[in-house]
């Protein structure tokens, strides 16, 4: 095996690494601290408590149809990074990313729920990919402005949205330099089928205030396939109601009982109702009950059901509520 | 009032189970956002209860 040896001096000595790592955090740092790049951040943390492209005028420029800002904003950022990779060959853009081959990306700027990336696909590795059987849906809005290459694509709205079963309805779109497509992305996808050299584009993605679950469907059927929590913060929540359930506390029950009645998911809510019941009856039967008599909750149906089959079960319950 | 224990087996789930956050079974095709991430979760244990103590 042939190791570089510049590699290999590191062995010995990491010292050269550690100050090339300083050099290209500092670029970064460099970058950000630019004007424009500050106020960029500004607009991005206004943006995503729900401003408007309005209130977000240089946001605005960087997505807007033919607006050449875009394209002289990225080469800046990217000559900044190359400079800084070509003084330091070895280092790191200190600086989510992410690449696979097919997909590359770099995170440029992230406030709260609003993201602004840049994405590099690569057409030989599209071609190369297996044809996608399924769409994905998930609670964001994206704008993409393409900035080099050429791309067929086809815009898949569902309909309706969030149903278990949809129908799509499909618009082909060439995708060339200063096009922006925006989606929302709950109900519309983009799936790229051919790609003349590399496509790069300037994404940004606001997830939604409340994400509800990500969806993937089957292209032939319209069947929803699998659904996921469109947020972190639930599927953690949802694994230590779970935990709590397995220590036996009893004694959580009241806070689970809290959380079947929020403002959740549908399944983190129905989790803790179910833990809340097996850990203390009272409390749980008691949570059941309200969730019954809830018109225009989504449990509301599954919690009667569920309310009959156990007082058939228990006829003692009953008397609780 | 003499209460049944419920046993959680047999508490039925929804018809539509929500798996966890990026558990979508395959990446899509194309412009994806990536949400792999990392989650630190702690746990604080009660290792003595304080009704018990001497």
């Amino acid at each position: 095996m042939h190791i570089a040896p510049d590699i290999s001096a590191l062995r010995q000595d990491d010292q050269p690494q550690r100050a090339a790592q300083a050099a290209m955090a500092q670029a970064v740092r460099e970058w950000r601290s630019r004007p424009d790049v500050a106020q960029l951040h500004e607009e991005l943390a206004a943006f995503s408590s729900c401003r408007t492209f309005a209130e977000c005028p240089l946001l605005a420029t960087l997505f807007e149809d033919a607006n050449p800002a875009a394209q002289i904003f990225v080469e800046e950022y990217v000559s900044a990074m190359a400079a800084a990779i070509g003084r330091h060959p070895l280092g790191q853009i200190a600086m989510r990313h992410f690449a696979d081959g097919k997909v590359s990306n770099i995170q440029l700027a992230r406030t709260a729920r609003t993201t602004l990336m840049l994405v590099a696909l690569d057409g030989v590795a599209l071609a190369r990919a297996p044809t996608p059987t399924s769409a994905n849906f998930s609670p964001a809005e994206s704008w993409d402005h393409i900035l080099a290459g050429k791309a067929f694509a086809t815009l898949i709205e569902a309909r309706p949205p969030a149903a278990p079963q949809v129908e799509f309805h499909r618009r082909d779109v060439l995708l060339l330099p200063g096009k922006v497509i925006a989606r929302e992305g709950s109900r519309q996808t983009m799936q790229i089928g051919r790609i003349e050299g590399r496509l790069v584009t300037l994404r940004l993605v606001r997830r939604h205030e409340k994400p509800g679950p990500a969806r993937e469907y089957e292209l032939a059927s319209g069947r929803l396939i699998h659904q996921a929590a469109g947020n972190a913060a639930e599927s953690r929540l949802e694994f230590m109601v779970s935990l709590l359930g397995r220590m036996g506390r009893a004694d959580a029950a009241p806070e689970l009982a809290d959380i079947a009645l929020e403002d959740w998911g549908e399944g983190l809510r129905w989790e803790a109702l179910r833990q809340c019941l097996s850990l203390d009856t009272a409390t749980g039967f008691a949570v059941l009950s309200r969730l019954a008599e809830r018109s225009g909750d989504s449990l509301a149906i599954p919690a009667q059901t569920l309310r009959r089959g156990l007082v058939d079960l228990h006829p003692q319950l009953e008397e609780i509520g | 009032m003499n209460l049944p224990k419920i046993d959680l087996a047999a508490l039925p789930d929804l018809d539509t189970l929500t798996g966890a956050f990026g558990s979508l079974m395959h990446a899509p095709s194309a412009l994806t956002s990536d949400d792999s991430l990392l989650i630190l979760m702690t746990y604080l244990y009660d290792l003595f209860d304080p009704s018990n103590q001497p």
